[in-house]
């Protein structure tokens, strides 16, 4: 059996699958799997040749996607009914905000299968901002809080060479869609109106939602394009801050004598709202070893296994009785996210959200290299956006929302 | 002797001497071997882009392994570490904090020497950049180090550069091939849909486009007939003209008046289909949802075949037309005899496989001669105009007519027994029977009317003749007992053996 999966832990992600799979084979001798790591941009671009692979090509037995890949996989027909393999699954007692985007969207027939998921939050060391504010948690409710403290902080560490007040947590070292959206959404907007029918990609509100965030690396807050290396992280202390989906707990935690506390990522708009991300597993239609993917599956999904496996790589169970045991077991962890949690949003579960953020995730990584050459304006964010409002109109009017 | 260097050389040129498949499969190979000969922590492999300063990395190696991965680094304000690198082929990092070495991977043609002496190097390609850290124990590279390094990194460029090549090569082959293929479908499809359905299959199988679609145009090529496209599903869907959107439709338009081989609105490419001034269609093929970028040589082969698909596809509606035209009565716009052959005893071969019932009815307009002599050969003409009108509009979509000669014509019924036939006959002779001849020197108006004769399958014959001549039989009955009336064989069949034609009849007969 092969499994296509996602780099989840950075540089350590294969060890951590080698003990994933050291687990599951202790569980089940009998099945012969194997692990490939792709990158999520590898993956995107293979889920659209998977159903017509060339000689020699290999055909993966079980994928993991991201949530709202679900109904597209579904349409392609690349995702195999597990209510047909299995019509005892159930998703009871799967978080209900996972729920929806394991159907087909209309039907109860489950194409894929929640495995962990990730919130989005703000990261701060205490020691840092305790010295440019008395009190930073409430200062970092607001996203010109957030600016200010910046602005202190890099006024305060002018000396430190290589330091930025924000850590830049995309893996790509760039401007990061995911890493926007909750920008987005308190600005009081979304890709798309609520009855999927029109985009709002062009409105005033989704432009300044996502000036915002791009602000982070116009005011070089936030470092994006430099060698990963040479940046300093919050543990070295060249960084103070960090807008991530990873909880990052505990290896905060690890570090002896740093405080990190995590708050909501500050609003933009109204209110804060953060980014809820799910990672599932679905089954290839083509795969020749469904029901050993199905047990795969249904190993991940063991109450003991959600919780060893979020803990590897600093995320949260997909299901309840997981989730408490996870976030209970620390009260840090309780007091931090239930709050998190209650603003949490997603992306809908329909075929065109993946393509919408392509097009979205193309137009940061212009502006990330027209910021570094220091030829960015707003007004060319703004054209680009209007230009990406056209495509998905006409997305929308091909797949009908 | 080999001296070291020589030698390591050698085995590195040895490891990597192997057909690989992609540029994977090579660096899964090239970059392990550097690490463990210069002792690494990790090789990072980029992809180079010039024109932007970026590195963008795509794989690293670390312990035991590879990894796919991804960052974006930007040199563009780094001149210095971009003169290093560029000129001297390496660089060292400026700000880690740890020995690390950019490799730039240049593959060149050997260089060349002039006439006039000069060395000249024709071709040179930047094919990635290399990153060599030691962070563990923070040894630096020595001379030494480098200059081996800038060695191996020339045989992996090398290996790069050619296993492109292969690569290139390759897609080259499976797109000609692809093409072949989808050439030989036109030949194989007995119908043109079925074989475009097949190619638009072909096609987004072969070229991996998340859509293809052929907008094809009516007879005078002036607008959109249909649409047939493959999405992301396979499946094979058909649009009429009024389903297409008016800006699509607009397109549509723009690429047919335009003189450019082709147009791309927004993702979708859209090529017109032309034979010379004859308008087709128009291929359209995008990778709408999926956003990857479509390869310059699948749209040029793409291009190709296009103008070869719009010759068959011109080709094959020409046919169509000309059998058309041979298949159907030009005045009455019924099939003719030899079609209506064909296809009884295709209905004939069919009802005894599946032991279905099967009628025919055989008819004339009575006394069409004097029709013919009293109100000239217009209004015959026109007689038999709205004869075969009302024969079409009365009859079922399975059921055949057609014009057997002059008044004469048959109809044939598939999986209808002996009384369901006589339903249907009534019902032309009604129909029929309210026609009025339209009076234009005084004649007296005078209504439409014909004979029937039926027979019907298994109960009256078994074969193609033996059904012709029992409803012949049937229709002399009709005739002989004063004609507008229908009979179905075995209800007259006595009556029917005993029968000879009438002699006014035979002489009518030999005048049609």
């Amino acid at each position: 059996m092969i499994i296509w999966v996602m780099p989840d832990s950075g540089a350590r992600s294969k060890e951590d699958y080698a003990e994933l799979l050291a687990l599951f084979k202790q569980a089940h001798p009998e099945i012969d799997a194997s692990v490939r790591v792709f990158t999520r941009n590898v993956l995107w671009r293979r889920m659209f040749t998977i159903k017509n692979p060339a000689h020699g090509e290999e055909v993966p037995d079980l994928i993991q996607i991201p949530h709202y890949w679900t109904s597209l996989l579904v349409k392609e027909g690349v995702a195999e009914n597990l209510s047909l393999l299995d019509p005892g699954l159930s998703l009871a007692s799967c978080l209900s905000p996972l729920k929806e985007h394991c159907y087909q969207p209309g039907t109860k027939d489950i194409y894929s299968y929640p495995w962990w998921f990730d919130l989005s939050a703000l990261h701060y060391r205490a020691d840092h901002l305790k010295l440019v504010s008395s009190h930073p948690e409430e200062d970092l409710q607001t996203w010109n809080g957030l600016l200010n403290i910046c602005e202190a902080l890099r006024e305060h560490f002018s000396t430190v060479p290589n330091y930025f007040p924000i850590q830049n947590s995309d893996w790509r070292g760039s401007l990061s869609m995911r890493s926007a959206l909750p920008c987005i959404w308190s600005s009081g907007t979304d890709f798309l109106t609520p009855d999927h029918t029109k985009t709002l990609v062009a409105t005033k509100a989704f432009k300044d939602g996502l000036r915002d965030y791009v602000v982070l690396a116009l005011n070089n807050y936030m470092p994006i394009l430099r060698e990963r290396g040479s940046l300093g992280t919050m543990m070295s202390g060249k960084a103070s801050m960090m807008i991530s989906r990873k909880q990052g707990i505990s290896t905060f935690s690890a570090r002896r004598g740093m405080r990190v506390h995590t708050v909501p990522v500050p609003a933009t708009g109204k209110e804060s709202c953060a980014y809820l991300s799910g990672m599932n597993l679905a089954i290839n239609r083509l795969s020749q070893h469904k029901q050993d993917a199905l047990t795969f599956i249904k190993f991940c999904t063991r109450p003991d296994m959600q919780v060893r496996y979020a803990g590897m790589i600093e995320a949260f169970p997909a299901f309840e009785d997981a989730f408490e045991q996870f976030i209970f077991s620390s009260s840090q962890r309780l007091s931090t996210y239930t709050q998190i949690l209650a603003s949490a949003r997603t992306l809908p579960n329909l075929v065109i959200v993946g393509s919408i953020m392509e097009i979205l995730k193309k137009i940061l990584a212009q502006s990330a290299a027209a910021i570094v050459e220091d030829r960015f304006t707003m007004a060319s964010l703004d054209k680009a956006l209007d230009m990406a409002a056209k495509e998905i109109e006409y997305l929308l009017s091909i797949n009908e929302g | 002797m080999f001296d070291k260097k020589s030698y390591t050389l050698y085995k590195f040129h040895k490891h990597l001497n192997q057909s690989f498949q992609n540029k994977r499969e090579l660096l899964e190979c090239a970059l392990p071997a550097l690490r463990d000969l210069f002792k690494l922590d990790r090789v990072y492999f980029f992809d180079w882009r010039k024109d932007r300063s970026l590195l963008s990395l795509k794989m690293m190696c670390k312990k035991e392994y590879c990894m796919d991965m991804q960052e974006d680094i930007s040199v563009a304000n780094e001149p210095a570490f971009l003169r290093a690198l560029v000129h001297n082929g390496v660089a060292e990092t400026t700000d880690l904090s740890y020995p690390a070495l950019y490799l730039l991977l240049q593959w060149e043609r050997p260089s060349v020497e002039l006439r006039n002496g000069e060395i000249h190097t024709f071709m040179q390609e930047k094919v990635g950049v290399l990153r060599l850290e030691r962070f563990r124990k923070n040894r630096l590279f020595s001379d030494t180090e480098i200059d081996m390094i800038k060695a191996l990194g020339q045989e992996i460029s090398h290996n790069l550069r050619n296993t492109e090549i292969d690569q290139a090569q390759n897609q080259r082959l499976n797109v000609s091939t692809a093409l072949n293929d989808l050439s030989t479908i036109f030949a194989s499809s007995l119908r043109l849909n079925d074989g475009l359905e097949l190619i638009l299959q072909g096609v987004q199988r072969y070229f991996r486009f998340d859509r293809v679609r052929l907008f094809l145009t009516d007879a005078e090529g002036k607008k959109i007939r249909t649409v047939l496209g493959v999405g992301l599903s396979g499946t094979v869907t058909h649009q009429e003209s009024n389903q297409v959107s008016a800006e699509e439709a607009q397109i549509f338009k723009e690429v047919f008046n335009s003189s450019a081989t082709y147009r791309a609105v927004r993702s979708v490419l859209y090529i017109p289909l032309k034979v010379q001034r004859n308008k087709v269609g128009v291929l359209t093929f995008d990778n709408i949802f999926s956003r990857r970028q479509i390869g310059y040589l699948d749209f040029i082969s793409l291009q190709q075949f296009a103008s070869q698909m719009a010759l068959t596809i011109d080709n094959a509606r020409l046919f169509e037309r000309v059998q058309e035209l041979s298949n159907y009565d030009e005045l009455t716009k019924l099939p003719v005899r030899r079609y209506f052959n064909e296809k009884f005893a295709e209905e004939i071969y069919r009802s005894k496989r599946f032991d279905l019932p099967l009628s025919l009815i055989i008819m004339d307009i009575d006394w069409f001669k004097q029709i013919n002599d009293t109100y000239g050969h217009q209004i015959g003409d026109w007689a038999l105009q709205k004869v075969s009108q009302t024969l079409r509009s009365c009859l079922r979509q399975t059921d055949v007519p057609c014009r057997f000669g002059g008044d004469e014509m048959m109809i044939m019924l598939p999986r209808t027994n002996g009384e369901e036939a006589k339903v249907i006959a009534r019902r032309l002779k009604e129909k029929i029977g309210a026609i009025v001849v339209p009076d234009r020197d005084g004649n007296p108006p005078r209504r439409l009317s014909i004979s029937q004769g039926i027979s019907t399958y298994p109960q009256d014959g078994e074969t193609e003749n033996s059904l012709l001549e029992k409803a012949d039989k049937a229709l002399y009955v009709v005739k002989a007992r004063g004609r507008g009336d229908f009979a179905l064989y075995r209800d007259v069949a006595e009556e029917a053996e005993t029968l000879q034609p009438r002699e006014n009849d035979k002489k009518e007969e030999t005048e049609k």
